[in-house]
């Protein structure tokens, strides 16, 4: 009964019209897709998870290094808080973009998307939208936190750069999530590589510790990675610096942002290539 | 069931979960790597400072070490339960002759002692990096002092464990509840450069002895007797409140049938 009523409204389902190379179709694909990646693929999205994750835990990371940078270097609080307000974005940008490529992998939902003749540019670009959104969300709570509580400011002359460079920062973390997730397409466990980033952003990407105190070795990573100049540039911003004075850091960064977009979508194409061929797609 | 069997059952438990936890990247992650991370960060922001706070590398190193410590036992006691929900031995642990809170207090003494292995990770990473020194003022004190430290972790695992597990998401409370733990415990931030009212918190956590015992073994001049006491009392009540709380949620699960529902 059911089968036969399956079938029945299965017939009746209009003809696909749609031309898969068309410009609308890829915009569908962008916009749309990326939107479902988000409320499917991202296990974070539900507000029992999201709120202790995503606003909790960052409350918390600022009041740490808060306290321990302005114990142990002797620095302003504000200096750490406005750090980590910026580095929380990436709780977004990379566990997020790392769930929403693997995910599709884990629940089995990878043969199809790749089945498909849908536009892979727009596909795998239009995941990035919803988590750069979320990541400015969770970064604009960490400043207005750091702001009210721990003694953040900024200059209003210059907030408009501030809020680029912002912007830029959250992209480039965004796009080196998405070279972590198609990383992870062929890892057991892709939140190993995630938090990994996380901590090293800690460390190398002048979130508490000038980079220009590291060892010269660290620095050479430090340049390589997200934040180190988006994160600067904020900073600078917030003291008052504007366009010309920032605007080769905010470039450097969406360099930076664009080289490991590119990457990840090298990689993405390369591994379906490699799955299609050695009949791996789900294997997990 | 004989007082042997108990420890030989809790021993067996702990050893099989160390087992378990090295091979889990995450765990690897969370007891070696983050906390060398956190250590090399704590080095150079006390380097920033010139020793301003009057610490040396080995309380950083201590403290960054404990760090890793909180992190396993958040992480692996707070999703004990309902890991073993979603591999489907629940069911079968808590109905077996075995009492089930020693299976589980096996299970967070294996998560704590894996934690543990961190403290010498990050010591290590010290001396080889920082050329840290590496001494104490009571040596005969530093093993009691870890087991009065491992004990009172362990205690809390349980608790943690019988209690997120009221919680769907209890992973969303570890990944919430690291931060707040390394701060008011003082891990690398001494308690007396925090709020008043932070003070009362930080003295029912045994975060806080087990790190001021591990401290006073090696770095302080009083031996710390008072810290290690307090391992052992608090550990005697986080059993108790442990128990307590078990017994509530086998009840609530066995009365819904919800034993085996993830």
């Amino acid at each position: 009964m059911s089968v036969a009523a399956t079938a029945s409204t299965a017939t009746s389902l209009p003809p696909v019209t749609a031309n898969p190379g068309s410009l609308r179709t890829a915009w569908r694909v962008f916009w749309r897709g990326g939107l479902m990646s988000y409320g499917m693929l991202f296990n974070w999205a539900r507000p029992s998870i999201y709120i202790p994750t995503l606003i909790g835990g960052p409350t918390f990371q600022l009041l740490f290094f808060a306290a321990l940078g302005s114990y142990a270097a002797g620095r302003s609080p504000a200096y750490f808080a406005l750090g980590n307000a910026v580095q929380v974005s990436a709780l977004s940008g990379i566990f997020g973009m790392t769930m929403a490529i693997a995910n599709e992998r884990f629940f089995s939902t990878l043969p199809a998307i790749l089945a498909t003749p849908a536009n892979r540019v727009a596909l795998f670009t239009g995941r990035f939208l919803p988590f750069i959104a979320n990541g400015l969300f969770v970064s604009l709570y960490a400043i207005t936190f750091g702001v009210v509580f721990l003694g953040v400011r900024f200059e209003a002359a210059t907030l408009g750069v501030a809020g680029l460079a912002l912007l830029v920062t959250v992209f480039s973390c965004t796009a080196i999530g998405a070279l972590q997730g198609a990383i992870s397409l062929r890892l057991r466990d892709g939140l190993f590589g995630a938090n990994l980033l996380m901590l090293s952003f800690l460390l190398f990407s002048g979130v508490n510790i000038p980079v220009n105190t590291l060892p010269g070795w660290m620095q050479v990573i430090s340049n390589l990675l997200p934040f180190t100049h988006g994160l600067e540039a904020v900073r600078q911003a917030a003291a008052g610096a504007g366009l010309d004075r920032v605007g080769g850091l905010i470039v450097t960064e969406g360099g930076i942002g664009i080289a490991y977009a590119i990457g990840a979508f090298a990689l993405f194409s390369y591994l379906e290539r490699s799955a299609r061929a050695n009949a791996t797609l789900d294997v997990r | 069931m004989s007082i042997a069997r108990s420890f030989r059952l809790i021993w067996f438990v702990t050893w099989f979960n160390v087992r378990m936890l090295l091979v889990s990247e995450f765990f690897v992650l969370l007891t070696f790597i983050s906390p060398l991370i956190f250590a090399t960060l704590a080095f150079f922001l006390f380097r920033l400072g010139h020793g301003t706070g009057g610490q040396t590398l080995l309380y950083a190193a201590l403290g960054s070490g404990m760090m890793g410590v909180w992190s396993t036992t958040l992480f692996g006691c707070g999703g004990a339960i309902a890991w073993q929900r979603w591999e489907g031995t629940l069911e079968l642990l808590v109905n077996a002759p075995t009492r089930y809170d020693f299976i589980l207090a096996g299970q967070t003494f294996g998560a704590v002692i894996f934690g543990f292995a961190g403290i010498l990770m990050t010591i290590a990473w010290g001396m080889l990096l920082f050329g840290m020194p590496l001494t104490a003022t009571f040596p005969l004190l530093v093993p009691l002092s870890l087991l009065a430290a491992v004990v009172s972790l362990g205690a809390l695992g349980m608790l943690i464990a019988t209690s997120f597990v009221l919680y769907r998401h209890a992973n969303a409370l570890s990944n919430m509840l690291e931060y707040p733990i390394w701060l008011v415990a003082g891990l690398l931030v001494p308690l007396a450069t925090l709020p008043a009212w932070v003070q009362p918190i930080s003295w029912v956590l045994a975060p806080t002895w087990g790190m001021d015992a591990i401290r006073g073994a090696t770095l302080q001049s009083q031996p710390p007797w008072f810290a290690i006491g307090m391992c052992f009392a608090l550990a005697v009540v986080y059993y108790f409140l442990a128990r307590l709380a078990l017994v509530y949620v086998l009840h609530l699960a066995r009365r819904d049938a919800t034993l085996d529902l993830r």
